[in-house]
């Protein structure tokens, strides 16, 4: 279940925003969704896979991207041209970089894609039968929603099952 | 004194720009390259005092980039930039003589401080 993952996304969107964008970060209420999402300007999709599986998506609007890339860069962006576009994807693949650190400590081994950017708003996207937990961070450039669609590999419970018999 | 010249390898056009303000503000000259196939042209071509390369690129990566530059140039000073979760990577680098690690996110210190050591 994707909620068991929460901690080690939480964990690393703050460090990395504090370190990357100088962000305080206030974490929203969660929710469970298994409904199309309907992603804000921008989001950045990355694919896990090993022992853990799924996506996950980073949106929020136009305005907190460009003050990310902003302090990121160290001078205004004003477009979301292709340099603000790769320094959002850098921003959500290192936070999954962070995240897959946390998960191996905690004895899941996994590696992520390369980031995909979804740009504008009105596309329905949909996990399919991947339940979301989806986070809301608020700092002071804006929210941020994290989308967790992730199971566990199916072999290791059932490797832990096998364990459990011996 | 001479500006000494670094070359930037990352496949993020973002990183290489952020990477790049940082050395010229600290008057490196810069040269880039987009993949392991480019890098290795452009240390070749410009001869470069160091190398920042990224570990994950399409063509070719870092790692294998690592190997062709310190067959050409077995004195070649090269840091390696690793996202977290590459820690397996970083031993195969260590093994093919990068020099130094550079763990995103990083401050721009951490770059300063890094080529401080590789340029000794």
């Amino acid at each position: 279940m994707s909620v068991n993952f929460l901690n080690p996304f939480l964990n690393a969107a703050k460090s990395v925003l504090a370190a990357e964008v100088g962000a305080q970060v206030n974490r929203g209420a969660v929710t469970l969704e298994t409904n199309c999402l309907t992603p804000q300007d921008v989001t950045v999709l990355l694919s896990v896979v090993g022992d853990i599986h799924g996506v996950v998506l980073y949106s929020m609007d136009i305005g907190m991207a460009l003050a990310m890339v902003s302090q990121m860069l160290g001078q205004e962006q004003e477009e979301f041209d292709d340099l603000a576009q790769s320094g959002i994807a850098e921003l959500g693949n290192v936070i999954t970089g962070v995240v897959t650190t946390y998960l191996a400590e905690a004895g899941y081994h996994c590696s992520i894609s390369v980031p995909t950017l979804v740009i504008g708003r009105g596309t329905l996207l949909s996990t399919l039968d991947f339940k979301r937990v989806v986070v809301p961070l608020s700092t002071e450039m804006g929210r941020m929603f994290i989308h967790i669609a992730l199971r566990e590999d199916s072999s290791r419970g059932l490797a832990r099952l096998t364990r459990h018999s011996m | 004194m001479m500006q000494q010249k670094i070359l930037i390898v990352d496949d993020a056009k973002f990183m290489r720009v952020r990477c790049a303000r940082i050395l010229v503000e600290r008057g490196y000259s810069v040269v880039e390259a987009e993949n392991g196939i480019q890098a290795i042209e452009k240390y070749q071509n410009e001869a470069p005092d160091a190398v920042l390369m990224d570990i994950s690129m399409p063509e070719m990566d870092g790692l294998n980039a690592l190997r062709a530059i310190r067959e050409l140039d077995p004195a070649a000073r090269v840091a390696m930039l690793t996202a977290m979760g590459q820690q397996n990577v970083v031993i195969e680098a260590i093994k093919a003589g990068a020099r130094d690690f550079i763990v995103k996110p990083f401050e721009p210190d951490r770059i300063l401080k890094s080529l401080s050591k590789l340029l000794m």
